[in-house]
């Protein structure tokens, strides 16, 4: 019998071979010593990874002189391969500006208005249209749809969320981090042997893989879903999807001198102590890996004043770090022991908002540090070092703008503007650092304070939003025109920088509306009797006191609703054969919903999964999604599985825009310096389009479809 | 990205390589990874609530 031999997908990331960057990194760790550092994830109920110092340096070493003796041979290599992988090729450059969640209906109301010169000039040069979004319309979905080229029932990612089945809890969609399985016990210490599980949850193939397969280089920096990163012959940097150092997707602390007991979502309030005129705390870290039960590792921190009210210092880890009233700092690093010489870095920035009467210190989340990750953020591992010791360090964290910590009112608008504003500078300087660097391949960057703004700002667009009350509406009214004019003047900057051999597209994944009413889908489930509570009728977070025995639906997340399926869900009670007609039932009825505050249908469409979109994961994807009115989504207390005494509720929050709607109701942007003939485009049409440009076959799973671009074959 | 490589017989990977393309998969090693992992999933535990809720802290999208 003959046997084939088939490579099953990998889990593992591993230290990266070969070339350039590790040379750089070699350099660079020769030129900046650095202290005992581990490999590590540090993350509840996570597990590390042992690798000291001194073995990565050694085998630094042992790959840096590997490297120097096979180069010649690599290069010849490498310039053969080069040489015929652009054979084909039509262009030169493609470069791909990706604007996270910039509206259509925005964008073509501020070029009319004469506000935004260079779209306009890339408008008449070449082709503006809306952008399709991925059904949901939600970013994880559709940059997984962007990368692959295909629809979500091909990439298995339908939410930021994903059901637990047997315990009806949800996960993280995108990305999984397993435990360390084997443990050496020594007292106290549990020492992990191995490393933790890493798997990217994301299905299917990104189009940038299938280039580099074929010797085009490819540069990804901060596309959604690419964490942990995936094995390329180019470069890449992870996005959405990287956790802080805590192992959540950003936790800020609030240190003051005044207790506060209030419990804060997205972050955690810590009490400093005065004595003698000085603040005493301890910065809460990452979990230590290496003892038993996982306690936190804490910084013991002193902030003294220097005997004026807006200055103060800040010692901590043995450095001290000067604070400004109402400044941030620059990135700190903070070290923090595991207790038996293993080390983990992680970065963080403060903002002293008061030191009397009450010290009041914002601390943003602890985020991986780029120069010593303790996961792996890039591709090869040394490309996010060498970007730090090249450009300086940056937010490495998924999300990173804090959207939590401005909703909790830890910090102002004006604040978190500044912060965001930040991380838009650190992406701008890795972008054209890229840009400069790229002769010929594939580049793509993708800037999120597009999305974090508008979520946070549109309530200035709209007198009416709830969110309004009691808070500035004109101080800040003009931060979304603003942000749009800054992506303006952004673009012309890369405008000047490239020629007709260069295509160049701008795009976002969707649009954006605004978020005034939420809607808790779980208690209109529960008057319609699609769910039910056990005896007691008192409805918890994730789901508590649902009787699962008697529940035909629920809702989780963002996108919509999931049957509860014998076979799927841990105790599922619907059959295959009532699977349609429960679907069309709760559809039909779910579409009559009428808001009586507002006096307005609140739900555009109810959409049947399998009616748009189709593939092998299919059964992964909520069975409904609804398609909210714009004004509407799914409230908070939904989103969690929490059973509301009210179906509708006012949204009060700063995140007072959204785009997990109606998708035809949110479309996103596509500009693009050369002519397209299509009428209709979608996000996943990229991909193919792009591999079409280099002269690669576009694989037959692929949903979208080439873009009949005017390109004539590069001279 | 670490692999590991499992002998199949020939006629069954041909069957997988044509049934792979006919769902849409992007390669037949992506078929066999996810007819694995649902058959191991169903025989798995439930993960831990404090863990899986801990993970999630933060993401600006929920409460």
């Amino acid at each position: 019998m003959k046997l084939w031999s088939i490579k099953l997908l990998g889990k593992r990331c591993r230290t990266p071979k070969t070339f350039w960057p590790f040379l750089i990194f070699f350099v660079v760790l020769v030129v900046f010593p650095t202290h005992d550092q581990a490999l590590a994830y540090v993350g509840p109920g996570a597990g590390f990874a042992v690798l000291s110092s001194f073995l990565m340096i050694f085998i630094a070493f042992l790959l840096a002189i590997i490297n120097l003796i096979s180069w010649p041979l690599r290069y010849f290599w490498r310039l053969l391969r080069g040489k015929n992988a652009y054979k084909k090729a039509r262009v030169k450059r493609v470069i791909i500006l990706g604007l996270d969640g910039l509206d259509h209906q925005l964008t073509e109301q501020f070029m009319a208005e004469g506000k935004l010169p260079n779209f306009q000039k890339l408008r008449n040069e070449g082709r503006f249209a809306p952008l399709a979004t991925t059904f949901p319309s939600i970013s994880p979905v559709a940059w997984s749809s962007f990368q692959t080229g295909t629809n979500p029932g091909k990439h298995n990612v339908f939410d930021f969320l994903t059901p637990e089945w047997k315990a009806y809890l949800p996960k993280l969609s995108s990305a999984q981090i397993g435990n360390v399985q084997r443990h050496l016990s020594i007292g106290k210490y549990r020492i992990p042997l191995g490393k933790p599980s890493l798997k990217i949850l994301r299905r299917s193939v990104p189009f940038w893989n299938i280039l580099s397969e074929k010797g085009i280089f490819t540069n990804i920096i901060r596309v959604p879903i690419t964490f942990p990163p995936e094995k390329t012959t180019g470069l890449l940097l992870s996005a959405m999807g990287v956790p802080d150092l805590r192992g959540t997707q950003g936790s800020f602390t609030h240190i003051t001198s005044k207790e506060d007991t209030s419990n804060l979502t997205g972050g955690t309030h810590l009490l400093a102590k005065r004595v003698y005129g000085r603040f005493h705390g301890s910065l809460p870290g990452p979990p230590n890996p290496m003892v038993k039960d996982h306690p936190t590792i804490s910084l013991p921190f002193i902030i003294s004043s220097n005997g004026k009210m807006a200055e103060a210092t800040l010692e901590l880890c043995g450095a001290k770090i000067p604070l400004h009233l109402g400044q941030y700092t620059d990135w700190v690093p903070l070290t923090f022991k595991t207790g038996i010489g293993v080390k983990i870095s992680g970065i963080c920035r403060f903002l002293l908002k008061s030191l009397e009467p009450q010290l009041d210190l914002y601390v943003t989340p602890i985020n991986i540090d780029p120069e010593k990750p303790a996961l792996p953020i890039s591709y090869p591992a040394v490309y996010a070092p060498y970007l730090a010791k090249k450009l300086g360090r940056f937010a490495t964290l998924g999300l990173a703008e804090d959207t939590w910590a401005l909703n909790e009112r830890v910090i102002d608008e004006g604040q978190f503007l500044r912060q965001t504003w930040d991380i838009h500078a650190e992406r701008e300087r890795m972008f054209f650092d890229a840009l400069q660097n790229l002769d010929r391949g594939l580049l793509t960057i993708v800037f999120d304070s597009t999305d974090r703004i508008q979520h946070t700002f549109t309530r200035y667009l709209h007198p009416d939003h709830p969110a309004n009350q009691g808070r500035d509406v004109f101080q800040h009214q003009n931060a979304i025109e603003h942000l749009y004019q800054e992506c303006d003047v952004l673009l012309g900057k890369v405008l000047a920088k490239i020629d007709a051999a260069t295509v160049l597209i701008v795009m976002s994944d969707h649009g954006f509306k605004a978020f005034k009413r939420g809607i808790n889908l779980n208690r209109w489930l529960l008057e319609n009797g699609y769910l039910t509570l056990k005896e007691s009728g008192q409805g918890g977070e994730w789901f508590q006191g649902v009787d699962w025995s008697r529940t035909k639906a629920y809702a989780l997340g963002l996108a919509g609703i999931f049957l509860n399926k014998k076979g799927r869900e841990g105790k599922g009670i619907v059959s295959a054969d009532q699977v349609a007609q429960l679907k069309s039932e709760i559809a039909e009825n779910l579409q009559k919903l009428r808001d009586p505050l507002r006096k307005e249908m609140a739900i555009n469409a109810v959409y049947d999964s399998a009616s748009v979109m189709h593939g092998p994961y299919l059964s992964n994807a909520p069975d409904l999604i609804v398609g909210y009115k714009p004004g509407y989504r799914a409230s908070w207390a939904s989103v969690t599985g929490t059973v509301m005494e009210n179906i509708f509720s006012d949204n009060i929050k700063a995140w007072s825009g959204d785009h997990c709607i109606d998708p035809k109701t949110v479309p996103g942007i596509f500009f693009c310096n050369k002519k397209v003939a299509d009428d209709e485009l979608s996000i996943m049409d990229i991909a193919p389009t792009v591999l079409d440009l280099f002269g690669v076959a576009v694989p037959a799973h692929i949903d979208g479809k080439v873009l009949k671009m005017d390109v004539e074959k590069k001279k | 990205m670490g692999q590991t490589k499992v002998k199949l017989e020939e006629d069954l990977v041909e069957k997988a390589e044509k049934l792979a393309k006919l769902a849409g998969y992007s390669s037949v090693e992506e078929f066999i990874t996810h007819t694995l992992e649902s058959a191991i999933a169903q025989l798995e535990e439930g993960g831990d609530t404090e863990e899986l809720k801990e993970k999630l802290k933060g993401l600006g999208y929920i409460a």
